[in-house]
This record gives structure tokens, C-alpha cells and sequence, in this order.
């Protein structure tokens, strides 16, 4: 079964969506800052990165993405936002943001095994 | 002038012919001098303005023409008259030439003499009257001249651009700042502008001009000139004629750049109030939503943890929104200040027991050195209290187990200075320049855990602020910190 890399500095939102990624089989490895998750996704190579937009700082998880593109590391990630809408961001288009998807919290289990799967593909 | 008497002077130095002319005069109501020779004269003709002269040609001092002159020289308006027994047609023209009016052949008789004085006082009247008119004219030019500058300087000295366009495009009027407002290095009147404002601004304009509107009209418009350096508003209104008819387009130029600074400002503020309004949601959320599936199975122990950590988000989001309505009063002030005599010791005090289960909690020694007899202090009681207890709070979260707090008093100069210490995790260098700013939160493996609204200092921050004193921390990261709020005594 896949293997998959949460990085998000709220560690319910983490315990939660651990908890239904694994309720289907899949496999959990989590980090609560930029600095972990580098480690945790070099280290064990996921098939899929579920990343936070906002950590310690406004868009750090921009930049953990970023890095993780300028690094040749290419598992699709699945960004999770929280204020597209207030900050006037169009997500959707990977041109500015190096990720597959994009996913506003709260999210739903339904939503998020949805948009796994689908990247899994 | 039409209200008195004819002033009248006779040179003449024949004494018969002096007085007799003078009684004549006086009984038609003139008003008479009398001078006997040329010297004389000059001195009353050049002293009064008399209406009218007569003045005799020869005379044994000075020549009647030498006379004139003088007199002419000095009061131009005087109408002159030569009077001589030896006329001579040379002589007639050098004296109209130096200003007579006329020239009255001696032996006149009474009727002519009158005649020529009357023709000569209705001239006098016309050239006063007309002198008159022409200083009113020359006053009232300068009058108008100085009220145009007058308004043209007001006009250059209002931060706001003036722009006037007429129906053809072309400018009519502009001042400085309209030059500046619009990064124009320059213009010139009767230039075509409307390829030289922002374009949405010649929309309007243009709109305007097309449509000849006969009646008041305005848009207005803001632009960014230049990125993240210059922003203007243009306000467009139409100017109409006297006749209601359209006259043309004036264009008021704002610039608004400091205005939208500070609506980013504001803006970046509630996109952060949203994120953090948003996180705990989402996990309470996630946690309920996982409760409920059916197909995610947990253990009644998840369950129940899983709700207490929700209740625990839900307690941190109400913190939150206090912190907010707080900040938001503050900034509004709409909080009715209640000032009073307070005493910090009373105060300090109490704030220590109302937080006495959270320092057991985790051991922590609480060591106060204040003063009994410090000043007392005028200010609002739960300003004072929410300042302290957000303070102290933070000395108790971010403290280790069994750790100590200390809190003194001193007085400086004109403060009162408080100085609250732990012995807790310290700040980095980097995290102490942050410290006060809206949401920012110390993130380190040590203070995972430590719950907050990331906002108890900037709170804080507002409260001295508002007392006019400051808040200074010193920090050792791992050792602990001091916070010294410094508050100003109240003069009494």
C-alpha cells in the first residue's frame, strides 16, 4: 500500500488525517515543520506529500514545495490551504505553486481519500 | 466737487482789475484768492487745488507762461486761463501748449469772462470725473489681479492635483501637485492631455466631453501610477457655463498612496484573523467528521479523546475571539476607560492568585518584591489586570516545572517600572524582535504544546502604549526572560 508524508504544524489536523489515511490501508509518516518534512519525505521517499500551506511562517509550505521540486523530488503533493479565498490566491494552477492539487480546509475524509487516490493514480 | 462753491485764483498785478474781477466772481458765488505777482502765484497755485486760474501775462517778477507752468506741474487739473492785453497768436499757442485752456483778451467784459470760466469748470468737472473712473478702473484691476493670485496661490499650495480639460481635451488649468500627483514632468496650457492621464481616467473624461452633459456630473477613479509607490484618486466633475451649457472636465488629483498602505496592512490582518480563526475549525472538524464515518473505525478511548482535544480547540478559538473584540475596542476605543486611583501592589497581587491553580499546576514559585508605599497610579483597573495577568501567564506557560517567577518594583525617574522574570525556555534572538507582533508565536521543540492566541502581547503592547510607557524584554534562550513594563506616575 502507498506510503504517505503529512507535514503540518497542527498536530490534529495531522492525528486526523493519519487516522482516516490509515483507516484505508495506507501507510503514515508525519512531520510539524519545513525542516522535518524535508527529512521525512528524503528519507523515506513517499508516493504522495500532503503539505500545509501555513506553518511557522505565511507560505512556508510554498517554499518546502518549491525545494522539494528544485531537489528532483518529484512525488505529487496535495496542498492543503486554509484562506485561499482571503488572500486572493486562484489556486488550482501549478505555474506559481509547484503542486498537484489543492485541497481547503476543513476537508472532509470523503474529500481527502478522494483527492489521494486520485494522485495516487 | 458739484457741492461747493467754483475755487477760483487771479494772478494779476494790476490792483483795479484784481479786486474788480474778485467782487464780480464772488457775487456769482465763486470762491476767491488773489495773488499780486507771480511769486504769489505759484506759492497758492501750486499749495490749493484750485478749480480754476486766471493769470496774467505780464507781470514785473515772473512771466505769466513761467506761472502756468508751475502751476500745471503741480496741480494738472487746475484749468488755466492766460489773461493778456497783448495778444498775440505766438503767445496763445505757447500757452496752450503748456497747458492753458484758453486765452482771455484783456479788456474782457463780465459776460465773457464768466462764459470762458464756465466752459472752463464743466472741464475741470469732466477730467476730475473721468480721473476718478479711471483710479476706480485701476483699483479694481489690481483688486481682481491680486484676488486671481491670491487663489492661484491657494490653488499651488493644496496637495491636490487641479486639472482643468476643456471640450477639445486641451488644458486649461492645472497646479503643481497635479503635475506630481500625476508623474507629469510637465504641461503647458492648451496642450492636449488626454493621451497623457491614466486611461481609465480618459474614459471618464472622454465620457464627459462626448456625452456634453448640462449637468453636475462626478466619477472617480483610483489608480496605482507606479507600483507599490504611487496611488492617486482622480475625481472627475463636469464644469458647466453660466448658460448651464457643458464647459469642460476639472480632475481632482489625490494621492492616496499612504491610505492603501494601510488598507494592505488591514487586509493582510484579517487574512491572518481568517487562517487562525480557520485552523481549530478545521480540526474540530476533523475530528468530528472521523467520529461520525461509520467506515473509519476507532476505539471509545479515541473517541473520547478525540472530543476532549475538540473541546480543548473550541476553548482556544474562544480565546481568540476575546483577544479580537478586545483589540478591536481598543482600536475603536469604544471601551469606556474607568480611571482610578489604583495600587499596583493590590493589583499585582491579585493577579498572582487569580492565577494561583495554573502556577500549582506546574509547581511554579512565585517571588514578589514590591513596595508598600509606591505612588499610586490613575488608570483603568482591568487595563492594568489584563496587562498583568497576560504577562505573568506567559511567565507560567513558558516556564519549566518547578520553575520560579520573580516580580519587583521600582520607581525611575517618572516610571514605575515592573519587572516580571521566569525561569522558563527563554527566546531566541530572532523570535524576541517578533515578539509583539499580531499572531506570532515562539515555534521550537520546546514549546510544542503550549497553547495561545498569538496575540496576549500584542494586547499588552497596546495597553502601555495607551498609558504612554513601554515594554522592554530581555531574553536567554533556555535561561528565561524579563519583561519590564515601564509606567508613567501620574502627576498629581
Amino acid at each position: 500500500m502507498a506510503l504517505i508524508a503529512i507535514i503540518d504544524d497542527d498536530p490534529d489536523i495531522i492525528e486526523a488525517s493519519s487516522l482516516v489515511l490509515k483507516s484505508k490501508g495506507y501507510e503514515v509518516v508525519t512531520a510539524s515543520n519545513p525542516d522535518d518534512g524535508f527529512k521525512i519525505v528524503t528519507e523515506n521517499n513517499p508516493d504522495l506529500i500532503i503539505l500545509d500551506v501555513m506553518m511557522d511562517e505565511p507560505d512556508d509550505g510554498f517554499f518546502l514545495a518549491q525545494k522539494f521540486k528544485r531537489n528532483n523530488i518529484t512525488t505529487p503533493i496535495l496542498m492543503y490551504t486554509s484562506v485561499s479565498k482571503t488572500i486572493g490566491f486562484e489556486f488550482g494552477s501549478g505555474d506559481m505553486v509547484p503542486v498537484e492539487d489543492f485541497v481547503e480546509k476543513p476537508i472532509s475524509p470523503d474529500q481527502l481519500i478522494e483527492k489521494v487516490k486520485n494522485l495516487l493514480k | 466737487m458739484e457741492d461747493r462753491n467754483p475755487y477760483i485764483l487771479i494772478v494779476d498785478d494790476e490792483r483795479g482789475l484784481r479786486l474788480g474781477t474778485q467782487r464780480l466772481l464772488q457775487s456769482e458765488d465763486f470762491t476767491v484768492d488773489t495773488a499780486e505777482n507771480g511769486t504769489e502765484g505759484i506759492l497758492l497755485g501750486t499749495r490749493n487745488d484750485y478749480d480754476l486760474a486766471i493769470i496774467d501775462m505780464k507781470m514785473p517778477d515772473i512771466d505769466g507762461l513761467e506761472v502756468l507752468k508751475e502751476i500745471k506741474k503741480a496741480r494738472p487739473n487746475t484749468v488755466c486761463f492766460i489773461a493778456t492785453a497783448f495778444a498775440s497768436y505766438d503767445t496763445a499757442i505757447e500757452a496752450t501748449r503748456i497747458g492753458a485752456y484758453s486765452y482771455i483778451p484783456k479788456p474782457f467784459t463780465p459776460e465773457e469772462l464768466l462764459h470762458q470760466l464756465e466752459k472752463g469748470y464743466n472741464q475741470r468737472v469732466l477730467t476730475i470725473e473721468a480721473e476718478k473712473l479711471r483710479k476706480e478702473r485701476e483699483e479694481r484691476l489690481l483688486e481682481l489681479a491680486s484676488e486671481q493670485s491670491r487663489l492661484k496661490t491657494i490653488i499651488n499650495s493644496i496637495s491636490g492635483g487641479v486639472l482643468v480639460v476643456n471640450k477639445s481635451g486641451e488644458v486649461v488649468y492645472f497646479n503643481n501637485a497635479a503635475l506630481k500627483n500625476l508623474n507629469l514632468d510637465s504641461l503647458t496650457i492648451g496642450q492636449y492631455i488626454l493621451d497623457k492621464i491614466p486611461e481609465k481616467a480618459t474614459e471618464i473624461v472622454s465620457g464627459f466631453i462626448d456625452g456634453a452633459t448640462a449637468e453636475n456630473l462626478t466619477k472617480s477613479i483610483q489608480i496605482e501610477l507606479i507600483k507599490d509607490t504611487l496611488f492617486v484618486e482622480i475625481i472627475c466633475s463636469t464644469v458647466l457655463n453660466n448658460d448651464s451649457s457643458f464647459a469642460g472636465v476639472v480632475l481632482i488629483i489625490r494621492n492616496i498612496t499612504e491610505m492603501k498602505k494601510i488598507e494592505l496592512v488591514k487586509s493582510q490582518f484579517v487574512s491572518m484573523v481568517a487562517h487562525e480563526l480557520k485552523t481549530p475549525v478545521a480540526a474540530v472538524q476533523g475530528f468530528l467528521k472521523i467520529i461520525l464515518d461509520d467506515s473509519i473505525p476507532i476505539t471509545e478511548d479515541q473517541q473520547r479523546e478525540y472530543l476532549s482535544r475538540s473541546v480543548g480547540r473550541l476553548q482556544g478559538l474562544l480565546d481568540l475571539v476575546n483577544d479580537l473584540l478586545d483589540i478591536s475596542r481598543m482600536e475603536l476605543k469604544t471601551k469606556q476607560r474607568e480611571l482610578g486611583s489604583l495600587r499596583l501592589k493590590e493589583i499585582l497581587e491579585s493577579t498572582v492568585q487569580f492565577l494561583k491553580f495554573e502556577c500549582e499546576h506546574k509547581n511554579i514559585q512565585v517571588i514578589s518584591g514590591i513596595p508598600d508605599n509606591l505612588p499610586v497610579l490613575h488608570a483603568d483597573h482591568n487595563e492594568l489586570t489584563r496587562l498583568f495577568t497576560n504577562i505573568i501567564s506567559n511567565a507560567i506557560k513558558y516556564n519549566i516545572e518547578n520553575g520560579k517567577i520573580f516580580i519587583t518594583v521600582t520607581e525611575e525617574k517618572h516610571y514605575l517600572v515592573i519587572a516580571i522574570s521566569d525561569t522558563g525556555i527563554g527566546l531566541k534572538e530572532e523570535d524576541r524582535k517578533k515578539l509583539f507582533h499580531e499572531f506570532f508565536r515562539a515555534k521550537n521543540e520546546k514549546t510544542r504544546g503550549i497553547s495561545g492566541t498569538g496575540l496576549g502581547l500584542t494586547i499588552v503592547q497596546r495597553i502601555v502604549d495607551s498609558y504612554h510607557g513601554k515594554i522592554t524584554v530581555e531574553s536567554e534562550y533556555g535561561k528565561g526572560s524579563t519583561f519590564k513594563i515601564y509606567l508613567p506616575k501620574t502627576n498629581k
